[in-house]
């Protein structure tokens, strides 16, 4: 087995539910060592999380909890117990990294704030995940995924014109605030490798949303042009760059689509002539971009009328080899099951786990030559890993656990 | 204080899918020289444009994708070029870009050719599809690799709200953003290996595995139940249909509601609003007591009789004071904005988030764009300069980076 390339870098991860998780997650991945400190009497609401396995949750069935936190350990820890905080401030004298995603200002009412961290262990790396960020008038307010997603601009930027907005159908922004928080703590790790200084990362949720709404906020500073105006959000259109066709249409069987998008008028005359030189399309009006745009509604019903009668699959393979760019919207199961070329780069795996069998996971992207990131195991049962941690990297001796157990300070 | 990749080179060929990459790099203090043929390429022909005037320097999505680096024009059409470009690898600690699968190694110019010369080097290739696999000659745009990667299967409308509507994108370029943050996820693994060891190594950074682990529910219902969630308006995709979260305000803004008053004291919180309100005014009864009997999904009348009522509520204040009021009363509640509204959001003010840039068009005219999206203490984010002209710093790097006076 090839190394791994964060490996002796430990993580103190106080995270829960699926931003923070995330972000150890890839440091898992890539080989740290990510301790999960969890709470019996404030367990992670995403060891609930649907979908299960069974009937009722257990704390140990969440495929959802499985997803996110896979190669990771486990220990249970009474923060409230006195004991049981000096046993925080021990382990994070032996780690690399602490991060939390908890609200702003949670963790100073625990008596750790950055200073306090620092005071424990000089070097530390202290990383936080909030909606609003330590600073700010508002850094008091509270975010979950569609929240950020919301305020920041992307739910907006998701819809069809004179409909609701349709947003994200799933907390992307707990992905990206979490992906930050990666690059973030890794790039502090390169930093303290060179001096040996740590430092302390403070990320807003809702800012993690707003950096990739840029060309959209200079549109409105530099040309006053504004989302909110007629005609916004486009749908599947274009936005910048303008060209058409570009769009997703209906394909045969139920709610089966293709996307396609075409960037120029050789991949248009491409296309044409993989539809089959259908009378219709060779319209002069349809020959340069201007006009396929000027006519785009009438576009699109005739590209519909031609994918309708056909696999979606069977739609993109046609295009694809003509050189134009098309792909099905996959749902998950096409995704497992039937993308070719997932499979052929051997995405999937499974690994055993006690609730839930041999479970599913995708693999570690991107993909290193040579210190690749690996699955080793699935998530953590609660609390799996207290004794060998406390007793391993901590070097408790086993009367000093036994001792602290009976007290209720690993609960 | 710089930013904690100061020293570190970066070589970058890329265009709109991979150049944020070198914007992530280039913004925390590496030294991103961004290699571009004469005419600029595709990365400056996307708009919006400056007075919607087309321009090299002119494309505003370049300026944001782009600060931070330096220029450097090389025509991949002439021997000396490619030669100043093989020069240029060696001087690098880091390479990104997103050509083809292949593109770069058939002229003697990618990590094939130019790896072993320099141990150390990372280089990291952003392609839509990976290096290898039935689909690696596919072509891709963003929209593509958000349909392939399962992102648009989950966004989209209740059929009551748009019937027969498609799976629906989320704008502004998310799959390339997406790849990108998995390309730099993977150099800094790298680059603490090489911390470590002094080895270089090749990343093969493919946007549809990046997005594809980027659709959290999806996969676990999948792997766990068999089971594809559905498409809701506005709200998270799911097995079965659950409780609408946005809600149109008396403005016409639409507000997004998650979850209200799930515990006691929060609960007594929101009461108490409503009821200064004028609204509410049944919730005293001790049928509304019970947290559980208030949760939505449950099928209990009282949560019903409570989403009613809040939708009363909500359409007679303003957008604004609804996110505001709950988020007073420690609710995530928000509004949906468009980008541009949060400059007028003190909140972000108080954190210094926007930065200005001028430009061709701007001249001694700054604009705002969004800054960090993360504050390091000691090794700050910093705008050192803007996205650079096309051709702007060719000899100032040839001279650098090369010793070659032009």
């Amino acid at each position: 087995m090839s190394e791994l390339p964060l490996a002796g870098v430990r993580v103190c991860d106080l995270t829960w539910v699926i931003a923070g998780p995330t972000a150890t997650r890839i440091l898992a991945d890539f080989g740290a060592e990510v301790i999960r400190v969890e709470h019996g009497q404030a367990a992670d609401p995403i060891r609930f999380g649907r979908p299960i396995a069974g009937e009722r949750p257990t704390l140990n069935n969440s495929g959802f909890f499985n997803y996110f936190n896979r190669n990771k350990k486990s220990v249970l820890l009474n923060v409230r117990h006195p004991l049981g905080m000096e046993v925080l401030h021990r382990l994070i004298a032996v780690s690399d990294v602490v991060i939390e995603n908890f609200s702003s200002g949670v963790l100073e009412s625990w008596g750790l704030d950055y200073t306090a961290m620092r005071g424990i262990n000089p070097g530390v790396i202290y990383c936080s995940i909030s909606g609003f960020g330590h600073t700010g008038r508002d850094r008091h307010f509270t975010t979950w995924g569609p929240t950020a997603q919301a305020l920041s601009g992307l739910t907006l930027m998701s819809g069809l014109p004179g409909k609701p907005p349709a947003g994200w159908g799933y907390s992307y922004l707990d992905h990206t605030a979490g992906y930050y928080a990666a690059i973030a703590v890794m790039m502090a790790l390169h930093h303290r490798n060179r001096t040996g200084e740590g430092q302390a990362i403070d990320i807003a949720q809702v800012e993690t949303g707003m950096v990739l709404t840029g060309p959209a906020v200079l549109d409105f500073t530099v040309n006053g042009r504004s989302w909110l105006r007629e005609g916004m959000p486009p749908g599947n259109r274009a936005w910048e760059p303008r060209i058409a066709p570009h769009n997703t249409y209906p394909c045969a069987g139920e709610d089966r689509w293709v996307a396609v998008a075409v960037r120029s008028d050789a991949e248009w005359e491409a296309m044409r002539r993989a539809m089959g030189e259908p009378g219709w399309a060779a319209d002069a009006r349809f020959a340069a971009n201007a006009g396929r745009l000027a006519h785009e509604d009438e576009l699109d019903a005739r590209i519909a009328e031609w994918t309708r009668e056909r696999d979606a699959e069977a739609v993109m393979e046609t295009l694809q080899a003509a050189g134009v760019p098309a792909g099905v919207c996959q749902t998950a199961g096409d995704r497992v099951e039937r993308d070719p070329q997932l499979r052929a780069r051997g995405w999937w795996t499974a690994m055993p786990h006690p609730e839930l069998g041999e479970s599913g996971f995708d693999g570690v992207a991107p993909r290193l030559s040579r210190t690749p990131g690996t699955n080793r195991t699935a998530s953590p049962l609660m609390g799996e890993h207290t004794f060998e941690v406390m007793t391993g990297t901590l070097g408790m001796s086993a009367e000093e656990y036994a001792e602290l157990e009976a007290m209720g300070v690993f609960m | 204080m710089s930013g904690p990749l100061t020293g570190l080179r970066v070589l970058e060929l890329c265009g709109p899918m991979g150049q944020y990459a070198g914007k992530l790099l280039a913004d925390m203090g590496a030294d991103v020289v961004k290699v571009e043929p004469p005419d600029g390429g595709e990365a400056r022909r996307v708009g919006p444009f400056v007075d919607d005037v087309p321009g090299p320097n002119r494309s505003l999505s370049f300026w944001y994708g782009n600060t931070n680096k330096r220029s450097v024009v090389l025509d991949f059409g002439e021997d000396g070029d490619r030669e100043t470009w093989r020069r240029l690898v060696s001087a690098a600690d880091i390479v990104i870009e997103d050509r083809r699968p292949g593109e770069l190694d058939a002229s003697g110019m990618g990590y094939r050719a130019l790896g072993a010369a320099n141990a150390g080097l990372i280089w990291c290739a952003i392609t839509p599809f990976g290096q290898d696999g039935p689909w690696a000659a596919f072509a891709a745009t963003d929209l593509v690799s958000l349909a392939l990667g399962g992102a648009m299967m989950m966004n989209g409308y209740d059929p009551e709200d748009a019937p027969g509507a498609p799976p629906i994108r989320g704008h502004g370029d998310q799959g390339y953003a997406t790849g990108c943050h998995y390309a730099v996820q993977g150099i800094l693994a790298a680059l603490l290996w090489r911390d470590r060891t002094g080895e270089g190594q090749f990343i093969d950074c493919s946007v549809h595995e990046a997005v594809s682990s980027t659709t959290e529910v999806a996969l676990p219902y999948w792997f766990t139940q068999r089971v594809n969630v559905i498409r809701q308006t506005g709200r998270h995709a799911a097995a079965s249909r659950t409780e609408r979260w946005l809600q149109r305000a008396a403005d016409g803004r639409w507000t997004l509601i998650f979850g209200v008053g799930r515990d006691n004291a929060s609960w007594k919180r929101i009461k108490a609003w409503f009821q200064s309100k004028g609204f509410g005014g049944q919730f005293d009864e001790p049928r509304f007591d019970d947290p559980a009997a208030r949760q939505p999904g449950r099928g209990s009348p009282e949560a019903a009789e409570i989403f009613a009522e809040l939708e009363r509520f909500i359409a007679a204040h303003p957008a604004e004071e609804v996110y505001r009021g709950g988020q007073e009363r420690r609710q995530a509640w928000g509004v949906v904005r468009s980008p541009e509204e949060n400059l007028a959001d003190p909140h972000w003010e108080d954190r210094r988030f926007w930065v200005e840039v001028e430009g061709e068009g701007r001249e001694g005219q700054p604009v705002r764009m969004p800054g960090a999206p993360y504050r390091f203490s000691a090794t700050p984010w910093a705008l050192r300069r803007p996205a650079p002209k096309l051709g702007e710093h060719t000899a100032e790097v040839l001279r650098e980076w090369l010793g070659v006076e032009t």
